[in-house]
């Protein structure tokens, strides 16, 4: 398995000289093609923190990321939008979508920013739409459907442009349990199927107990780590569970 | 710590959000207190020919309500932009009154404090305007810097008045709010407009069929309505066409070009159609107001700039010449004499022609109209004569005349009120008693003899000129023309003083082109400066407007353009696409507005039987290049404040 995504040395501090809070001590990760990658840890211990650095939305104090062997650190502001906008997926907690555009031309802003053909656009969209269950509501606007409709047309977003990566931050964080399985199962399967690969930061066990691997991060550094390998679903469940309860300040998330 | 101390400390760390608020206050008071300055100025009032006090005070009503309605439009923006902060104070378990009493205070100091400072500025602008007013009017007065203490007064209690109450509505504000609504941004969403075709339909037919009725003659059956009744339903409807036109019409060709995928799918082309698309419902009514206001700016600027434009040409219109007299029997060789000597001892004029011609003036009818027109009195003029002098003041129109025939000179011909005088007839009563009748071929739209004198002019065969010559006492009257007469007010003043003793007074006396001209310029001048200060101010507030009303927007965006530069937008197309939106905003009603006041000068260009092409275009350009001031600078501020988060 090739390595798609490598983190060296990475740190970041906030604020300045005698008032400074070290978000991220110093972090190596790396992240294979085609994975699904979970990152845990409680509140305040710096996953969103990583996966923001990781992801090009904030700059590392000092550290390297190399994503498909780009230098994504080194890049400028106007480089970076673009890598973004046609390397990266992203999935937000609060779904992060257009209010003024329909479902339809949610997804396809990403391609239309790219300057995609038109009718490839609108094969590409009503292609993601029918997977994700979305071809009723392409006409609707964000505002008119469900809570997990929006997430599920975030994730078709995420996915349309082909991305190398996906970045999901507390994607099931605002949903209910039912459409949060939707969701990771959803999400598994296009990790299956299109071999996206994805990394996503929970403190939920039980969306975690979806990914192939997951990093666990207390204050700032890597605490330990945890492959699925061939256990079950469940079974690997159990396992988060048990190292949540070493990691301490889990508890309060378990279901 | 006081509630005063809070309020003082919340201005002075929150500058940036005040600021606007601010400025567009000290903008009001400033504005009146100049205003009034130049009403209540002695200079002015001395320099000006006309009273002005009354058109003065016309004015300063309208700029009243204006500036009240701009403040407390600048107001609400303001109070909006803070419901976050008033609901932080509201969960720190201040009391509804206690925070109502603070921004009273607020808005207490703040208006005091731009009460001031408009009153400083007005003080050094008002000479500067008074400058301009004066020259306008076409007056050498060396305007002093002076304080009215009347017009502090009256700005003062205008101002504590509107304060007042905009600081009350602060007080209320409080009241109005639910804590829940001052912490929920304003995410509830339009619901996508539906194109109506009934609507559409009828903002076309209603503003073509207010264009129709503007645009028909003042003769016309439909003005015979009324002038009043008329002007309010061609008002009525273009402004509800207009609206119509930006509710409905906007929204099919936003529609229309979301289906055109190969444009609407490239690039930022959705984003800033669907911002548009998103709000276009509420914009509807701002955009009819900008465009409104947009149209009776033009209007206001572009007819007192007409008038003034043409000032000059109306004035030569009716004073072809720089002077022009009949003196006393007996008088003329003296008088000749002493207009020669007066002109060579000012010095700082030239002859550049003279001539004597031969006039009759007698009574007179004219027959076969719808009413009948009997001047006072018809003057007589020969064929030769009026070639003559037609060739002096460069119209090279000459006629050939029949006896028994006659040819009409009306200045005031006009296309629409004018009766047709071809194939009329005219009765000529001699003084002998003898009666003579006249056939008219036609008419000239243009006088040969200074105004005084022309009235109603009868163009004849030189054979019945000398004929009727005998029947009448006829009259030499003198006219010439000196270099550069718009500037010669110490000749004109020293020739009538001179002259005085030496010519007839019946009917009238000296004639002379630059009373004329400089009578109309210290009018149109003071209309000219009415119609540009009050323009100047309705286009400050127009794009005050639109400038307040897209910050509003900008502050509820913020969040959707951040996710925008999350999913990898740069700031460079973000900008792009701002640009686009706010341009469609910018254009609609600056657009209208110029058509709407593109239909109404060409009605009053009708009126007036005049092309006044030229003013308008310069008055449309200007305005157009503020307006596009005002556009860049909106997009700079938009983009700085959905631009600003780094994250």
């Amino acid at each position: 398995m090739s390595e798609l995504l490598i983190a060296k040395g990475l740190q970041k501090v906030y604020g300045r000289k005698g008032n400074a809070y070290t978000a991220i001590q110093s972090i190596d990760l790396t992240v294979g093609k085609g994975e699904f990658v979970g990152i845990m840890g409680p509140s305040g211990s710096g996953k969103t923190t990583l996966l923001n650095t990781l992801s090009t939305i904030d700059r590392p104090t000092s550290g390297s990321v190399t994503i498909n062997g780009t230098d994504v650190v080194q890049m400028n502001e106007q480089d970076l939008a673009t890598f973004r906008r046609e390397r990266l997926g992203f999935i937000f907690q609060d779904y992060n979508l257009l209010d003024t555009l329909s479902v339809e031309e949610n997804i396809a802003l990403p391609l239309a920013l790219a300057k995609v053909n038109p009718d490839e656009i609108d094969d590409r969209v009503h292609h993601i739409a029918a997977k994700l269950g979305l071809e009723e509501i392409l006409n609707k606007f964000p505002y008119e459907i469900s809570g997990g409709q929006q997430q599920r047309t975030a994730a078709a977003r995420a996915i349309v442009v082909r991305p190398d990566l996906i970045f999901a931050d507390e994607p099931t964080g605002a949903l209910d349990s039912k459409s949060a399985t939707a969701l990771l199962q959803m999400m598994t399967q296009i990790n299956d199927e299109e071999t996206a690969t994805i990394l996503m930061v929970t403190h939920d066990a039980f969306s975690a107990s979806y990914c192939h691997r997951i990093l666990f991060i207390k204050d700032g550094e890597i605490f330990t780590e945890l492959d699925r390998g061939h256990l079950t679903r469940k079974v690997y469940f159990q396992k988060i569970l048990d190292v949540l309860s070493a990691l301490g300040g889990g508890q309060s998330d378990i279901i | 710590m006081t509630l005063f101390n809070l309020a003082r400390r919340n201005m002075s760390r929150n500058f940036y959000r005040y600021f606007l608020y601010f400025a567009s206050m000290i903008f009001s008071v400033m504005i009146f207190f100049t205003f009034v300055s130049i009403q209540f100025n002695h200079q002015v009032a001395q320099a000006a020919s006309v009273k002005i006090d009354t058109s003065f005070k016309g004015a300063s009503i309208v700029l009243i309500i204006f500036v009240a309605i701009f403040i407390w439009y600048s107001n609400s923006f303001f109070t909006k932009q803070r419901k976050k902060e008033v609901g932080l104070y509201a969960l720190l378990g201040l009391r509804k009154k206690q925070i109502g009493r603070m921004l009273f205070y607020e808005n207490l100091i703040l208006g005091l404090l731009s009460l001031i400072i408009g009153m400083l500025i007005g003080m050094l602008l008002s000479k500067f305007f008074v400058m301009i007013l004066v020259k306008l009017m076409d007056t050498a007065v060396n305007v002093s810097f002076s304080i009215s203490s009347q017009a502090i007064l009256e700005t003062t209690i205008v101002f504590l008045l509107i304060i007042f109450l905009a600081s009350l509505d602060g007080y209320r504000l409080i009241y109005r709010f639910q804590l829940i609504d001052l912490f929920r941004a304003e995410r509830v969403g339009d619901k996508a407009p539906r194109v109506s075709a009934l609507q559409s339909l009828l903002a076309v037919v209603l503003i073509s069929g207010g264009y129709w009725m503007a645009l028909q003659s003042l003769n016309s059956k439909l003005w015979h309505l009324g002038l009043l009744p008329v002007a309010l339903m061609i008002l009525f409807c273009v402004i509800t066409g207009t609206f119509l036109l930006f509710r409905s019409l906007t929204v099919y060709f936003l529609k229309r070009s979301k289906r055109h995928k190969t444009h609407y799918y490239r690039g930022t082309n959705m984003i800033s159609t669907g911002q548009l698309f998103y709000r276009i419902k509420g914009n509807a009514r701002v955009l009819t107001v900008i465009a409104t206001l947009s149209a009776i700016t033009l209007c206001a600027v572009g007819t007192s700039f007409s008038i003034y434009y043409e000032a000059g040409k109306y004035a030569k219109e009716s004073m072809p010449f720089s002077y022009a007299y009949i003196a006393k029997k007996g008088n003329q060789i003296k008088a000749d004499n002493t207009l020669e000597q007066v002109i060579k001892a000012e010095g700082h004029h030239r002859t550049l022609n003279k001539t004597a011609v031969s006039v009759i003036q007698v009574k007179g009818k004219l027959n076969g109209f719808k009413s009948v027109i009997s001047p006072p009195f018809l003057t007589l003029i020969s064929e030769s004569s009026f070639n003559g002098l037609g060739k002096i003041i460069g119209l090279n129109d000459p006629v050939r005349l029949n006896p028994g025939e006659g040819l009409i000179l009306d200045r005031y011909y006009s296309n629409q009120f004018s009766p047709n005088f071809q194939g009329k007839e005219g009765t000529i009563q001699s003084k002998t008693g003898k009666n003579t009748t006249l056939h008219f071929i036609g008419y000239r739209p243009y006088s040969v003899l200074n105004d005084p004198f022309a009235n109603f002019s009868i163009v004849v065969s030189d054979d019945q000129f000398h004929q009727l010559e005998r029947q009448n006492d006829p009259l030499t009257i003198t006219q010439i023309n000196v270099t550069d007469p718009s500037h010669s007010g110490r000749l004109t003043a020293q020739l009538t003083e001179k002259l005085n003793p030496l010519i007839t007074f019946t009917p009238f006396s000296m004639g002379s082109y630059y009373n004329t001209y400089h009578g109309m310029m210290s009018a149109y001048g003071l209309v000219m400066f009415l119609g540009a200060f009050l323009a100047l101010v309705f286009l400050l507030a127009t794009g005050s407007i639109i400038y307040f009303k897209q910050l509003t927007e900008a502050e509820q965006e913020k969040m959707q353009y951040g996710i925008l530069r999350k999913i990898g937008v740069t700031r460079k197309e973000i900008k792009g696409a701002i640009a686009k939106q706010v341009g469609f905003v910018f254009a609609l009603p600056l657009i209208l507005g110029i058509a709407h006041s593109a239909v109404a000068l060409t009605a009053l260009s009708r009126m007036l039987n005049q092309s006044i092409l030229i003013p308008v275009a310069v008055c449309m350009l200007v305005y157009t290049l503020i307006y596009v001031g005002y556009y860049f600078f909106t997009v700079q501020s938009y983009s700085r404040i959905v631009n600003l988060e780094s994250r």
